[in-house]
């Protein structure tokens, strides 16, 4: 309504005034339904980011293969929890998961006030320590998922992929669905300052 | 709202709030202002310091441009640890003096890929910072360019999720470097290979604060973008 106020009252003045009319009334008008929209996507995305979390938690956490045979080698029995980044993974996506969660009802107010500031600043400070915390925890484990692939030949790391086959499909296939949703958390800081330096 | 004020305010190129409120005060700041900014780039030429004829009292910039400042610091900052990192794990090279059956008497930073990576993502991080300092240098001459600002934001965080995830693949191979692991029958190799592995932590470390700064960076960023 101020904004509408400023408009018709700087309008009235003369030719030197048009530019910051213009700039006002871009302002006003369709800067509005610009960044109503970018808050539905914001909105959107954040809803496809979780379930591409909780799906990339749980196939990582359920991960549970007995082999029928035993050497005196290696052990039987491969769980996510031998490796101690897969459970750094397995805990870093649920506390992603329950942020998601927790700030789509933030990402509502955003559609509904598009005038907030303070809180998309606070937005992008928490989606990039996230960004940062899944970043770090998908990363880590794509490393040792190689490692379990592959193996090394200099440290005499043993691939162990060729043993727990399932267990293996299972863990880096789980690593799919966190990377999408860092790629996703990438995009909604981005839009987040977008829509920050639209004000 | 007088009508004779308006024009005198439009003719200044400030980008200021579309809000009444802040428009009347606006006009008797602004005419001061423009008068202190006219002798001010005149003053640029004559040989003074750089800081000194930008942080008047009459600048009404200066909240930005002290943010740009410390942004500049920062990036400067940065720079040191990513190429340090870079450095030392490019040039980690350790061979044994004695060999053994079982293990190989040489280590290098090609052995593991995700050293490779982690030396690479290193190198790029450090040469985008010194690629961006002119453009942050652009941004304390002139505060109120919003797109360089965003582009900025964009690129550091980019460059922040990336040094992320190579900071923590090389974390986690050195993690495995140092305590091994029982369950896959991985041995520790740091029991070997001493220097090797205190010049990877070393630079694993380095990168991580590399990753702080360059996330600060898009704080400040985004703090300066609502201020505006």
């Amino acid at each position: 309504m101020e904004g509408k106020a400023a408009v018709t009252t700087s309008t009235e003045h003369g030719e030197a005034s048009k530019t910051s009319a213009r700039t006002v009334v871009i302002g006003s008008s369709r800067g509005g339904a610009a960044s109503r929209a970018l808050s539905v996507v914001d909105l959107i995305l954040r809803v496809v980011a979780v379930v591409a979390t909780v799906g990339s938690a749980i196939a990582m956490g359920t991960t549970n293969q007995t082999l029928p045979f035993f050497t005196q080698f290696l052990r039987f029995k491969a769980q996510y929890s031998d490796l101690p980044t897969l459970t750094l993974f397995v805990v870093a996506n649920s506390v992603l998961a329950a942020y998601l969660v927790l700030s789509i009802p933030l990402s509502i107010v955003h559609i509904i006030r598009s005038r907030a500031r303070y809180s998309r600043l606070v937005l992008i400070f928490l989606d990039s320590v996230t960004l940062a915390l899944v970043t770090a925890a998908a990363s880590a484990s794509a490393a040792i998922v190689y490692l379990a692939h592959k193996g090394n030949v200099r440290a005499n790391w043993f691939a162990i992929c060729q043993q727990f086959d399932s267990f293996c499909d299972r863990i880096s296939g789980s690593l799919i669905g966190s990377f999408a949703a860092m790629a996703v958390l990438l995009l909604l800081v981005l839009l987040s300052a977008a829509a920050l330096a639209r004000r | 709202m007088s009508g004779a004020g308006e024009p005198a305010t439009v003719s200044i190129p400030i980008h200021d709030h579309a809000a009444t409120g802040k428009a009347p005060a606006a006009t008797s700041s602004a005419v001061p202002a423009a008068a202190a900014a006219a002798p001010a780039p005149a003053a640029a030429v004559a040989p003074r310091k750089v800081g000194i004829p930008f942080f008047r009292r009459g600048d009404h910039h200066r909240g930005s441009r002290c943010l740009a400042f410390l942004d500049f610091i920062l990036r400067i900052a940065a720079f040191g640890p990513a190429l340090a990192a870079a450095i030392a794990t490019g040039t980690s090279d350790e061979t044994l003096s004695v060999f053994t059956q079982f293990f190989q008497f040489r280590a290098r930073f090609d052995d593991f890929p995700a050293f490779l990576f982690f030396m690479v993502a290193n190198a790029i991080v450090a040469g985008y910072l010194v690629l961006s300092l002119p453009f942050s240098a652009v941004l304390v001459l002139r505060p109120q360019t919003i797109g360089l600002r965003l582009l900025l934001l964009v690129c550091d965080m980019i460059m922040a999720a990336l040094l992320t995830a190579a900071a923590a693949a090389a974390a986690a191979i050195v993690d495995l470097a140092h305590n091994g692991n029982l369950r896959a029958n991985w041995v520790a190799i740091c029991m070997q290979f001493h220097g090797f592995c205190q010049r990877t932590s070393g630079s694993v470390v380095a990168s991580f604060l590399t990753v702080v700064i360059l996330m600060f960076l898009v704080i400040l960023a985004s703090c300066s973008i609502r201020k505006r």
